[in-house]
């Protein structure tokens, strides 16, 4: 149980709270130990909110390239222009 | 009439799954908005937003709601645009809509680092992005990213999950980008 990515799935289980009451009082201890260890759970924090937002970045790269389909392609011009129209009749 | 998301085909028929979508609820939503005075630009912002939001409730699963697709959608992006613009400040949150967009996604350094991570870390983001952010099961996951089985998937997150720590740390660091 010592290689690096258990340490990483051991890390993933405290932050998340699905660590089991013994694995957690392991853990803390395991805080106080390993001075390291501290740090790598901020930056493992600060890596789950840079996923979340490389999965919206990429995400919305695919919503814009189907607006862009949507608003230039021939098939699509009775539904752009009906659109467009909303904005300028008024 | 209660009606279940379909993730089934997510995210590989994520390009259907847009298109359906803007053409069934895009011009209700343009409509809404262009009747409060919003611009063209101002409706794309609000309903691609919305879009975002719905599929990540999507991909978190488990979503049933209760009138359909169009309604839910619709009810968003209303809630965005008064979010957005305070046109009733006695507007309450619509039950169980935990809207957070990222607020502090677009500073220079973070620009900078996700820059680094989409060309040099793709492979392992694409890996993490798949398990984390789309949910999808870990036996579609080893199937897409090729490998043997959901273990050898699990401890593939997990060594890139360790891997893109480790470089966030030094970029950041080299990046003089301090952390909140």
């Amino acid at each position: 149980m010592n290689t690096l990515w258990n340490e990483t799935a051991r890390i993933e289980a405290h932050l998340s709270g699905t660590a089991t009451t013994g694995d957690n009082l392991l853990f803390e201890a395991n805080l106080l130990l390993d001075p390291t260890l501290h740090d790598k759970v901020q930056w493992q924090q600060k890596t789950y909110t840079l996923i979340t937002q490389y999965g919206r970045r990429q995400l919305k790269k695919e919503i814009e390239a189907v607006h862009q389909q949507l608003f230039t392609a021939p098939e699509h011009l009775s539904f752009s222009q009906k659109i467009k129209r909303l904005f300028t009749n008024r | 009439m209660a009606a279940t998301i379909n993730t089934d085909n997510l995210p590989a028929g994520s390009e259907a799954f847009f298109t359906r979508l803007y053409k069934k609820a895009f011009p209700q939503v343009a409509g809404y908005i262009s009747k409060r005075g919003g611009s063209f630009d101002e409706a794309k912002d609000v309903f691609q937003d919305a879009l975002l939001v719905y599929y990540e409730k999507a991909a978190a699963s488990g979503l049933i709601i209760n009138s359909n697709e169009t309604a839910y959608l619709c009810g968003i992006a209303k809630y965005l645009w008064l979010k957005r613009y305070r046109e009733n400040s006695q507007y309450t949150p619509l039950d169980g809509i935990d809207i957070k967009l990222d607020a502090d996604a677009e500073s220079p350094s973070n620009n900078r680092l996700m820059h680094y991570l989409e060309t040099a870390g793709k492979k392992c983001m694409e890996l993490l992005k798949s398990f984390y952010y789309d949910e999808m099961p870990l036996t579609d996951i080893a199937t897409m990213f090729g490998f043997s089985g959901t273990r050898s998937a699990t401890v593939q997150k997990y060594k890139c999950l360790e891997k893109v720590r480790e470089t966030i740390k030094e970029k950041a660091l080299a990046y003089e980008y301090f952390m909140e």
